[in-house]
């Protein structure tokens, strides 16, 4: 049993700012007693990233399937304050989406949404997890030196405050997918710093099931990485070859969809 | 009635109010069976504005704001305003219990008559119905979460009977139409006593608010934030309670200022020693002549009220805000180690007669209420799972429970007696403790 925390007085002191919060989704006709999903982007990505195919396919799986957009991305509020935006913020985001569904979700975070995931997990008691091409739980220092080794320009450019320029082969395996990196938005400064100083989550509410899904040609999160963070959670993770880091947007995207449903669809039913 | 039916594993949960859904969801997650017996035909308890055991009248807000007053895993939205509305707090709790899928564990309209244990441990829980017929069964344990802010706390004052004009609890109040046109009295400084007589400066005629002694009324927001958040920051950092006292008499006397200059009485005691006041209107309202502060009832005298200091009131409607006991008709006093007119328990939950009898809710915090209703009953979980998995650790915390159940949880601070502090804790200090007792059952690692 993990130890849990009741005094928190600098999160009531200080609580996160109120924002509102595009909630896209796609929903199966009626009920069909599967947990509903929700998806959770990556850095200066959005809701949208995931409505482009996953919510509807899985909508037609059956599940009821939501995509949020953090503060400061997609249609969400708080771009005039994306600067002083900070981690904790995105987790107080995912926390109020999943608190509006109608049952407890399946979260699903994708690489800085993982680590939102992560983070929301302690303080959530989800139904289960998935992290997908995730940032580690622990500090991202490692990765950060792998970042800087693949792409030193980006890495640069987020040292001194500005949102990493992604280019599409850092992103996608497949040169048709490149089209979605013009709707890329801006990031928080703070938040690209915290991707790899940031302390390691506590561990999750109630220990929700978690899988691991590594993209066989991800450029930005490197296998040994992956293994660290399946390793945080006491489980193997699953790669999918031949598909790029946005496993949601790349060519072949039905494949992680389908490797995260069916396992989603494996999961004991409550008690 | 007829011989008990045997369902030996499920707990019983007496309430469907803030507690029992918290005790509801924090059962099931650690896997027991639970039954849920709820008089009313909805969740909520007192937030279900309108039903028999709802004390909330038209206007009530939270005293604490949001991060202290929610559920720590579900927090409220964020459209809600840093104190919401009784409305809005309803909502609240019916989303919980949809969102946790509650309500199959929960039988509604269905009242429990008697509380009794049985051979082993068990408890033989009688209730009665809808169709209005009785049926006991047994249960493992049993959680009371009836609540303890509906039953009224009726003062004596001499000559009280022989007044010629209207009487009410504040349990009656429901709303300002009773005020309109009226000369009222009203009687207690708590955040209702407060609150009503805020109320009746906007809607009746003239207003007296009568209080024992003098207090700190604290604003709801100072330096444009929630007054209890900024002062948690000081929590956080351990500000020792002499440190935290002055700050508060200075931020007090930088923003409301010298509460005798409004012609209240001067404080006889340090702010942290009763029941904290929340209230930005009360202390402007007295500043603009709708309110008459006046001291404690002497005696009533047919139409005349005359107050300690010799002075008189001839109210219409005298309005009794003087709060409420707890009240628990199904279950002998005895089980829950009542001594001098209240039950000992440890933590406020754990009985040191029964292994498998608890109460939730039963606390009157100086910050909100449903946060630490949560971790309460996460702690009775906790018990309960390790009397099973872990009976050694169950049983060393057997020992706190006998040996424990004075502790008082105060922060330090040394709590005026009255009946209204028998139940008080310094949020921190509480949560601190359940924090303790949840990890040494669980046996927990980091």
């Amino acid at each position: 049993m993990t130890r849990i925390k009741a005094v928190r007085p600098f999160e009531w002191a200080f609580p996160a700012r109120p924002a509102e919060r595009e909630l896209i989704s796609a929903l199966p006709d009626g009920d069909t007693g599967k947990p509903p999903l929700l998806f959770v982007h990556s850095l200066a990505h959005g809701a949208w990233c995931f409505a482009e195919h996953w919510l509807g396919a899985a909508a037609e799986r059956g599940f009821g399937a939501y995509a949020v957009s953090l503060r400061g991305h997609g249609g969400s509020s708080g771009g005039d304050r994306l600067r002083r935006t900070r981690l904790r913020d995105y987790v107080h985001d995912v926390i109020q989406a999943a608190a509006t569904l109608p049952s407890q979700p399946v979260l699903i975070g994708h690489s800085l949404g993982a680590l939102a995931v992560a983070r929301a997990l302690a303080r959530y008691p989800a139904r289960a997890a998935v992290l997908l091409a995730p940032v580690p739980p622990g500090q991202g220092v490692g990765l950060a030196v792998h970042l800087a080794r693949v792409a030193p320009a980006a890495m640069a450019r987020a040292v001194i405050g500005r949102t990493v320029p992604f280019r599409p082969e850092h992103l996608f395996h497949s040169s048709d997918a490149a089209v979605h990196l013009f709707r890329l938005g801006a990031e928080s400064p703070l938040v690209q710093y915290q991707l790899a100083l940031h302390r390691r989550p506590e561990r999750p509410l109630g220990e929700p099931p978690v899988l691991v899904v590594g993209a066989g040609e991800d450029r930005l999160v490197p296998p040994r990485v992956l293994a660290r963070t399946a390793r945080f959670y006491g489980t193997d993770p699953v790669v999918i070859p031949d598909i790029g880091h946005d496993l949601m947007l790349d060519a072949g995207w039905e494949r992680p969809l389908t490797t995260i449903l069916d396992w989603v669809e494996a999961l004991e039913e409550p008690a | 009635m007829t011989a008990p039916e045997d369902v030996s594993s499920p707990v019983c949960v007496i309430g469907a109010g803030s507690s029992g859904l918290a005790a509801v969801k924090n059962l099931r997650e650690h896997g027991f069976a639970v039954e849920c017996f709820e008089r009313e035909e909805e969740v909520g308890g007192n937030w279900n504005f309108g039903a028999t055991n709802s004390r909330v009248y038209a206007s009530t807000h939270t005293i604490s704001s949001k991060p202290f007053t929610q559920y720590p895993d579900f927090p409220m939205p964020d459209h809600y305003p840093d104190y919401p509305h009784h409305s809005q707090l309803l909502e609240y709790f019916k989303r919980y219990a949809d969102h946790f899928g509650l309500r199959r564990h929960i039988r509604f309209a269905t009242r429990v008559e008697r509380v009794e244990p049985a051979q082993g441990g068990v408890w033989d829980v009688t209730v009665r119905g809808r169709d209005g017929a009785a049926r006991t069964r047994r249960y493992a344990a049993v959680l009371v979460a009836n609540g303890h802010n509906w039953y009224p706390k009726m003062p004596h004052y001499p000559g009280l009977d022989s007044f010629t004009g209207e009487v009410l609890h504040s349990a009656q109040y429901k709303g300002p139409e009773v005020l309109r046109g009226r000369t009222v009295l009203v009687v207690g400084a708590g955040n209702t006593g407060c609150d009503l007589a805020v109320e009746a400066a906007t809607n009746a005629e003239q207003v007296w608010h009568s209080t024992r002694r003098g207090y700190w009324y604290a604003p709801k927001f100072v330096f444009g934030r929630p007054s209890d958040q900024v002062a948690d920051f000081w929590l956080g950092v351990r500000a020792p309670l002499r440190l935290r006292q002055w700050l508060f008499k200075t931020t007090l006397r930088a923003t409301v200022g010298d509460l005798t200059r409004y012609g209240l009485p001067r404080p006889d005691h340090e702010p942290f020693e009763t029941h904290p006041i929340v209230n930005s209107q009360l202390v402007y309202h007295v500043g603009h002549g709708d309110i008459t502060p006046r001291p404690d009832l002497a005696q009533i005298d047919g139409a005349e009220v005359h107050f300690k200091d010799g002075s008189v009131a001839r109210p219409d409607l005298i309005i009794l805000a003087t709060g409420y006991l707890p009240k628990f008709s199904f279950l002998d006093h005895e089980h829950l180690n009542w001594t001098d007119g209240r039950p000992r328990l440890y933590q406020h939950i754990f009985t040191p007669k029964h292994e498998s009898l608890f109460v939730a809710g039963l606390i009157q915090p100086d910050s909100g209420q449903f946060t630490l209703a949560h971790w309460q009953t996460v702690a009775i979980a906790a018990y309960l799972r390790a009397r099973t998995e872990a009976p050694r650790r169950a049983h060393d915390f057997r020992g706190l429970v006998r040996t424990e159940s004075d502790r008082v949880f105060s922060g330090g601070a040394r709590y005026t007696d009255s009946t209204r502090h028998h139940f008080e804790v310094a949020h921190q200090d509480y949560l601190r403790s359940l924090e303790r007792t949840i990890n040494a059952l669980n046996g927990g690692r980091r």
